[in-house]
């Protein structure tokens, strides 16, 4: 058995480096990947701007406290009122607008421990 | 490899097991998605409906009468079309993002294969139950908005989109009890026959030219029920019968259970393989469909055995002329014992409730109390639910089982 030069050894650890360094950036940026969620509204908090939602994940249910960004939007979905038209069209609301009970689905990401909203999605209100 | 090599390599390996295992889809903290799209239908497994909804079938005729469907349409158009899209296809603006979609309801073959029950109890408990809680489902349960037959009215209409034109049914639709056919070409066909009539090729050498014989199951004779009498069994019902087999002298043994079973017992099947089975079996008879309310009968709170129950249960015993049949020790020697004839005029024999491991619809005393109740359908044995108040059901139960002594209360309490 012949020993390895000092050269051969130091590429070898270079390489693993190279690959533990990619593997983290690309774990950092799936980190903060979107996710949906969707649940029912238990509370509003329009100073601390969040919005708590029970949801359930892999059994378990739980409450997720869903943050609300200045760019985040909120909306519902109504009938057109356009003669012709019969889609959705969206209808913006406040954060105040959001009642318990009501069913959201939100567009978030997750970003320095929290969730942060992009969209959320009036499903069902009552 | 040097020492120091062969560790760099271990750490490194480590390094990149933590690396993946960090950048394995976790997404979020509050990642509510399961297994959204673990299979073809977009996370939507047609398993049976539970219990509470099995016998929760749609009359055929509501799948194809215009006004159902027009009343479905003015439904769905308001409270589904947002999730669901106006076009049945999953894909309402506030569906796309959920993290169960909604299904498409235009693919013919995901459609025919969900039964009515199952869509039935979907729309109903919506996503409040599993397995569609555990998937983050975000369907709303409508049993406290919708009256059933706008339940039924929303479903005829998101029926249309599939193009099917005919009743949702699994005469028409045969996909939807596959798994069930197949359990029974396996399990059943034997004695019960190819087309459930009970003509297998099996099941008349059971015992020839005399009862009992392998259920005819489009016919409207079901011994075993919770059920009036002259009805068709509940899926709780046709379940019991199939997990615990059905008792009498000869057949096999089943592990766990005493006795012998003329009718083996499927209780080692998986419950969910048993449910499929029951649906395969309940198409073979479309009275299933078309039955109105079900009602069961309920059995009370059995009374404790005092000497008192007993001497009033046996003299209901004489006055209901059980003795004629069964006897007077109960031996299944009565007068007209030699007599007794099924209705397909093959003689049958007074059950001798001497032996409660024989009782074929269960010897625990709410068994006996329900065979009092309904009788047994297709058998000389008549129901007394007209004739005996609850009370002296349980007196004249209590005569019955102590008329095996201490097999009796053996059987009474544990036997199965």
């Amino acid at each position: 058995m012949t020993k390895p030069d000092a050269a051969h050894g130091g590429t070898t650890v270079t390489r693993f480096l190279a690959v533990i360094v990619s593997v983290v950036l690309w774990s950092a940026v799936v980190w903060a990947d979107e996710a949906p969620i969707a649940g029912t509204v238990k509370a509003v908090d329009t100073s601390a701007q969040t919005v708590t939602l029970e949801s359930t994940a892999k059994g378990k249910t739980r409450q997720v406290v869903v943050h609300l960004k200045p760019g985040t939007k909120i909306i519902r979905f109504t009938r057109s009122s356009e003669p012709g038209k019969t889609g959705f069209v969206e209808q913006a609301l406040g954060l105040a607008d959001l009642k318990p009970g009501w069913i959201v689905s939100v567009e978030a990401k997750h970003e320095g421990g929290k969730e942060v909203a992009d969209v959320v999605k009036v499903v069902l209100e009552r | 490899m040097t020492t120091r090599g062969w560790w760099l390599s271990a750490i490194g390996a480590v390094a990149v097991a933590f690396g993946l295992w960090v950048a394995a889809p976790r997404s979020s903290q509050a990642d509510v998605t399961g297994e959204p799209h673990d299979d073809d239908k977009g996370g939507h497994v047609h398993v049976p409906a539970p219990l509470p909804y099995a016998d929760a079938h749609v009359p055929p005729g509501v799948w194809t009468d215009a006004a159902m469907i027009a009343r479905g349409k003015e439904i769905y158009s308001t409270k589904c079309a947002v999730c669901h899209g106006d076009s049945g296809d999953g894909k309402g603006p506030a569906g796309v993002a959920l993290p169960l979609t909604p299904p498409d309801l235009r693919n013919k073959a995901g459609t025919a294969e969900m039964r009515d029950n199952y869509w039935f109890w979907r729309v109903s408990e919506g996503g409040l139950v599993d397995p569609f809680k555990s998937k983050g489902s975000a369907m709303p349960p409508w049993k406290g908005d919708l009256s059933v037959q706008d339940r039924w009215a929303v479903m005829a209409y998101q029926h249309t989109f599939s193009g099917h034109n005919g009743p949702h049914v699994p005469w028409e639709h045969p996909e939807m009890i596959f798994v069930g056919r197949d359990i029974y070409a396996m399990a059943c066909v034997m004695c019960h026959g190819r087309d459930g009539k009970g003509d297998g090729s099996v099941g008349a050498t059971l015992a020839p030219r005399r009862a009992p014989q392998p259920r005819d199951f489009t016919s409207s004779d079901f011994k075993f029920r919770s059920t009036p009498s002259g009805q068709l069994p509940t899926t709780g019902d046709l379940l019991r019968t199939i997990t615990e087999g059905v008792r009498g002298s000869g057949g096999p043994l089943t592990f766990g259970l005493s006795g012998y079973r003329i009718m083996p017992s499927f209780r080692q099947m998986p419950i969910e393989q048993r449910l499929e089975l029951i649906e395969y079996v309940k198409s073979l008879n479309p009275r299933f469909w078309e039955r109105p309310e079900i009602k069961t009968v309920s059995v009370p709170p059995a009374p404790p055995m005092t000497p008192e129950r007993l001497a009033r249960g046996q003299t209901l015993y004489k006055d209901a002329e059980c003795l004629a049949c069964h006897g007077e020790r109960g031996r299944g020697d009565g007068p007209l014992a030699p007599t007794l004839k099924d209705t397909k005029q093959f003689p049958i024999a007074a059950t001798d409730l001497t032996e409660p491991q024989r009782f074929k619809n269960g010897a625990r005393p709410e068994d006996v109390y329900r065979t009092l109740v309904t009788g047994l359908s297709g058998t000389p044995m008549p129901s007394y639910g007209d004739s005996l108040e609850p009370d002296q059901t349980w007196d004249l139960v209590c005569y019955v089982l102590s008329l095996s002594g201490d097999k009796g209360r053996t059987a009474g309490v544990s036997a199965r």
